[in-house]
């Protein structure tokens, strides 16, 4: 048991909390619990919720198909390359999300450097449609994977895998029989992180995949037209997305990062 | 080089790591356990992991059955998971997330019969369990049926029973005796308890600060050994003291007369408690050093008795309980004490600690 903290910083410590916990609970505070079902089910609404659900989870699977190669591939780096590799992934996560989809425009949109490319190869074109939210969403998500994979990673002792070597596993078997399987609890955490973020995505959103109802408008789209029009439909939104993320890290506690 | 027909092992491993240089050759014959044995830090566990492929040679060899698995002059080299070589770490280190069973049957052949292994350790009633469940002798019995069942050429211990209490101990080296025989085609077993090299090996590996200083039977390595560490390992008497003509002087003055002429700098004197004789008179004749000494304790061990005496030397002798009782030895007892010349054993190294 450590000692008791001087009261001033207790007093500190409690307004930072109420700091953060002050907006969400005034924004409960004026949602019409009775009208909630109704306003739920509003066409605007459950377009949103659909579209918001399959992007996000898409981006999510997604996020974890790039982001353990790149986490596997990452922790084995020492030095100056792993650092700026970490500089780079993390990027998407400091990065204000309108410059980074302004950057996936000029990477995958029509004329972009990639885009110009596969459009004219395939003739898909990416910004402006559901492809364009998944990519927006997986842009931010994937840096909450590589870096919750690779911190676990980097905690695993080598030598289980030298054990596994040991026993005639080659290098595929000891990464999908001993290591993945060793930080499934990262793998997860890392997944669901990454899927929450990607849910509460706005800006990269707007920026590369516009706003278009039942075809890009994503929940935290619809949250911000409908704060202009219907404030009861926005709150009533606002209130699916608060639960959603604070059920994802209540159930995940201090599992999504390092704290121990 | 050696024939390595032969050899199930012939390696001559050369590598630096931090402070240690490395340069150890051991062969390792068909069926033959060979425990080493050696201080902290002299380099046991590095031996092991560049036998394993974990550490790259900086020269030398690594031959197992005649095949080459590491030879640095023509860039062979054979990656861990092909060398056959099977490692029982101190931890066990079983997979967390495999049960018992999951983890024996992690690196054996599909059809392999599994059920002699299991039942020689005693594991039946374990396989449903998980790593975390199981105490420190039945991971240590649970990693040996692992590496034993992925059908290895040879077994690599490290510490194997260094994390057991001593009744599991003794009943954890029994076990394991009875695995290696049943499965035997050669075992080398780093270990820093005479005890468990004694009662493994046929042969004993001495690593001193990366190099070999003895390589032995066990009962010559009791009998004879060739440094301080071994000597103070087996319980003999140890004493520091500079060269002069045929003796050895003590920081106290006491001087040891040995069989030949001494250098002139420090010395490390090596004496066997058992080759310690004790009188109750002055002994006359050939055994030259003699000293008036007193008894502080003695210490029954079976049928050996450890008399520790104080006196010109603080020295042990083991005589037989018999010749203890008729000597009639009290706490402060004077008696004699005698070595032979011949009984008296020199390294010139001077030790460090």
């Amino acid at each position: 048991m450590r000692a008791r903290l001087p009261v001033r910083i207790r007093l500190v410590a409690l307004g930072a909390l109420a700091f953060i916990a002050t907006p969400l609970l005034s924004l409960l505070w004026r949602v019409p619990w009775s009208r909630l079902v109704d306003l739920l089910t509003r066409d605007v609404v459950t377009d949103a919720l659909l579209l918001s659900l399959i992007s996000s989870i898409a981006a999510a699977l997604a996020a974890l198909a790039l982001g353990i190669p790149l986490a596997l591939q990452l922790a084995r780096m020492n030095g100056f390359a792993a650092s700026v590799v970490r500089a780079v992934v993390v990027l998407p996560m400091i990065l204000p999300p309108v410059v980074g989809g302004a950057a996936l425009l000029f990477a995958f949109g029509r004329r972009g450097l990639v885009g110009s490319v596969v459009s004219d190869v395939t003739g898909l074109v990416v910004p402006y449609t559901l492809t364009g939210v998944i990519v927006a969403n997986t842009f931010v998500a994937l840096p909450f994977v590589v870096l919750t994979v690779e911190g676990a990673l980097r905690a695993l002792d080598p030598r289980f895998e030298l054990a596994a070597a040991t026993l005639g596993a080659n290098e595929a078997r000891v990464t999908f029989r001993v290591v993945l399987p060793m930080v499934r609890p990262a793998l997860i955490a890392g997944g669901f992180l990454g899927w929450a973020r990607a849910l509460g995505e706005f800006g990269a959103t707007i920026t590369f995949a516009g706003n278009i109802q039942g075809k890009t408008q994503t929940l935290p789209l619809a949250v911000f037209v409908a704060l202009e029009t219907d404030r009861e439909a926005a709150l009533a939104m606002s209130v699916v997305l608060i639960s959603v993320s604070l059920l994802i890290l209540v159930s995940l506690r201090d599992r999504w990062w390092p704290v121990r | 080089m050696t024939d390595s027909a032969e050899f199930l092992l012939d390696a001559r491993v050369v590598l630096d790591r931090g402070d240690l240089h490395l340069d150890a050759e051991l062969q390792v014959h068909h069926g033959e356990v060979v425990a080493v044995m050696g201080p902290n830090g002299a380099g046991k566990t590095t031996l092991l992991n560049a036998l394993l492929g974990w550490l790259p040679l900086r020269s030398g060899w690594i031959l197992v059955d005649g095949k080459a698995f590491e030879t640095p002059e023509d860039d062979t080299v054979t990656p861990i998971h092909q060398r056959g070589l099977g490692m029982i770490f101190q931890d066990g280190l079983l997979f967390p997330h495999l049960k018992v069973a999951g983890n024996i049957r992690f690196g054996a052949a599909p059809d392999k019969d599994l059920t002699s292994i299991i039942e020689t350790l005693e594991l039946s009633n374990l396989l449903h369990k998980y790593p975390l469940e199981l105490s420190a002798g039945q991971t240590q019995r649970v990693a040996l049926a692992r590496t034993l069942a992925a059908d290895p050429k040879m077994v690599l211990f490290d510490e194997p029973l260094a994390s057991l209490d001593v009744t599991g101990r003794s009943r954890a080296r029994e076990l394991i005796g009875a695995a290696l025989s049943e499965n035997l085609s050669g075992a080398l077993i780093v270990t820093h308890d005479p005890a468990d090299a004694f009662a493994l090996a046929q042969r004993v590996v001495v690593l001193e600060n990366g190099h070999i200083s003895q390589c032995d039977s066990p009962a010559a390595i009791q009998s004879r050994p060739q440094s301080r560490w071994v000597a103070d390992l087996m319980g003999w008497n140890i004493f520091r003291g500079v060269g002069r003509g045929t003796s050895i002087v003590t920081p106290n003055g006491t001087e040891i007369t040995t069989t030949g002429l001494q250098s002139d700098g420090e010395v490390t004197v090596m004496i066997n408690p058992a080759s310690v004789a004790l009188f109750p008179e002055r002994p006359v004749g050939s055994p030259r050093n003699s000293w008036l000494c007193q008894v502080r304790g003695v210490q029954l061990l079976g049928d050996i008795a450890r008399v520790s005496l104080s006196g010109p030397l603080d020295i042990y002798a083991d005589i037989t309980s018999s010749a203890a009782a008729e000597l009639v030895l009290n706490e402060g007892t004077e008696i004699w004490v005698t070595v032979k010349a011949t009984e008296v054993h020199i390294e010139t190294r001077p030790s460090v600690d």
